[in-house]
């Protein structure tokens, strides 16, 4: 079990503690000579919802590609239920990769498919199929878990942007996988429906009991389907506990965080950029 | 300086290397795909729309080809007496050279242009990660149908602006500039071998692979928004046309060795 420790403004040391179903182990990855993350290590729960949260930028959506392998470490080993995945082929990986399930910030649907095409898309590739009422009825079912049942013949075109996700994820849970990760569920997205998605994702982890990882740096959406919480800047994990851990949290880069408060570098930026009026002008014979 | 020059070496050295990674995936997924029924109906999809969507475009470019061809070549041929010899220049440039190679152009733009637009916006929408992070090879689900696509339609369309090229060729001759018909033919009959109509198709192979593997590579590798798949497209077919050119050279080279170890005195005729 992890153990949470109170420190003064130091990082959080226990987010790696060998236990879990996938295990990050001193993971560093590089983009030519931008280092995204540096030397990460952490565990993720079995049947836990564990959250990522961070800045823009700093480096979330390549650690949850990483959690799946999308993206190879520069460094270091990424395990799933014990077994080292990131040194496998691409043959041996898309077998590891049936056990997850991905929803991507954008959603990533099949434009020439259409919703049923794109949430059978797993099935088919995976699956032989021989009775075609039964895959019908899959599709039904997995629909109305994201309340989108009728919804089979439309394009991915024809959706809004909240009713996109939500054949993603009725498309990621399509082969029933052990663990779902959410890449930015709620971006783009009015309150309301980013609510829709945090109720969706409760109610999967209660109803399937997966292992489900959230990258967000919306802090609502954070507090509300997060088990625990970790917390990455400029590659690093800074904090890692529950909500109520990181709310206390003494390190003043999870306060700004969590308060979305502009940091006083910031400001000075700000106040030097110029004034109103110069950003104000225009060529003389500009119309 | 050096280290620009270095550099730029070094940046090259890596495509080719990975543009060589890619084909070989893409060579192996198409024979997978060719033994796997299922992967049939992606591979006839993509035939419809590479093979059967482009026979009007490759048709008139072989008619205009050939009746162009005709014009040019009847000034020179008449004033020497020779223009009933029109329809043997005629068909073997088309056939052999400007049939395959200008099919294999108009391709590139048509086909390879929106293979590469397709796959880069799949890219950039991170629907290919998608297929991957479902366990599938996205090679083997987007590439290799293309591939076996082009791969087989292509020479079929080769044969298709030949056809045309041939009946442009004949219309202006004969209808336009009065040659007599069955000179026109026989002619063409004494000078056209199958060798020729056969060096002309067994090109098209070559040109459809080249198409669709340095299309679907652009595609897999462009960088992120509008100017970045516009840019991959301009690149796709730039590279295609090249190596259309290139290729084309190549085949020439060898398919005439090949002739000249085979009926060494037919070519001395």
């Amino acid at each position: 079990m992890r153990k949470v420790k109170e420190n003064n403004g130091k990082n959080d040391t226990h987010a790696y503690d060998g236990d879990g179903i996938i295990v990050l182990k001193n993971v560093t990855k590089k983009f030519g000579t931008n280092v995204v993350l540096d030397n990460v290590s952490l565990a993720i729960e079995k049947g836990k919802t564990t959250v990522v949260i961070g800045p823009s930028g700093c480096g979330k959506t390549v650690l949850i590609k990483h959690l799946i392998v999308l993206l190879r470490p520069s460094l270091g080993e990424v395990y799933f239920k014990d077994r080292r995945i990131d040194n496998l082929g691409e043959n041996e990986l898309n077998k590891v990769r049936t056990h997850y399930g991905f929803l991507f910030q954008g959603g990533a649907l099949f434009d020439s498919l259409s919703v049923t095409e794109n949430i059978i898309f797993p099935i088919r590739q995976h699956c032989k199929i021989t009775d075609w009422k039964q895959v019908e009825e899959l599709v039904k079912a997995k629909l109305a878990m994201v309340g989108l049942d009728g919804f089979q013949n439309y394009f991915p075109a024809n959706l809004s942007g909240g009713q996109r996700k939500r054949v993603a994820l009725a498309r990621a849970i399509a082969l029933n996988p052990e663990v779902i990760l959410y890449d930015e569920p709620t971006t783009g997205l009015d309150p309301i429906r980013a609510d829709v998605i945090n109720e969706l994702i409760l109610k999967l982890q209660r109803e399937l009991g997966e292992t489900t990882v959230v990258v967000t740096h919306d802090m609502t959406s954070a507090y509300k389907v997060a088990d625990r919480i970790i917390m990455l800047h400029n590659g690093k994990i800074v904090a890692d506990g529950d909500a109520d851990h990181i709310r206390n949290h003494p390190h003043p880069v999870v306060q700004q965080f969590i308060n979305g408060q502009v940091s006083e570098d910031d400001l000075a930026v700000l106040r030097m950029s110029g004034t109103i009026s110069q950003a104000q002008f225009l060529p003389r014979d500009f119309e | 300086m050096i280290g620009t020059v270095g550099a730029t070496t070094i940046g090259g050295v890596n495509n080719i290397g990975r543009f060589a990674r890619f084909v070989l995936q893409s060579v192996i997924a198409s024979l997978r795909s060719c033994v796997r029924p299922h992967a049939y109906p992606l591979i006839w999809t993509q035939m419809n729309i590479i093979g059967v969507r482009s026979v009007p475009v490759v048709m008139v470019t072989g008619a205009f080809v050939g009746m162009t061809l005709a014009v040019q070549a009847y000034g020179q041929l008449a004033g020497m007496g020779l223009e009933e010899h029109l329809g043997v220049l005629i068909n073997i440039a088309v056939v052999k050279e400007l049939g395959p190679v200008l099919a294999a152009v108009m391709l590139a733009g048509r086909v390879g242009g929106a293979l590469t637009a397709e796959l880069g916006t799949m890219n950039v929408t991170e629907q290919i990660d998608a297929v991957r992070s479902m366990g599938t090879d996205p090679i083997r689900y987007l590439v290799a149908p293309r591939v076996l696509a082009c791969l087989l339609l292509t020479p079929c369309l080769i044969i298709y602006a030949d056809l045309m090229g041939i009946v442009g060729g004949y219309f202006v001759s004969v209808v336009q500039l009065g040659i007599n018909n069955r000179a026109y033919w026989s002619f063409s009959a004494f000078g056209v071998e199958l060798w020729d109509v056969g060096v002309g198709i067994v090109k098209g192979f070559f040109f459809g692979v080249a198409i669709a593997a340095i299309s679907c590579y652009k595609g897999f590798t462009c960088r992120e928004g509008a100017q970045g798949v516009g840019q991959a497209c301009t690149e796709a077919f730039v590279a295609s046309f090249i190596s259309i050119l290139a290729l084309d050279y190549a085949l020439v080279v060898i398919t005439n060795a090949i002739y000249d170890t085979f009926w060494p005195l037919k070519s001395l005729v």
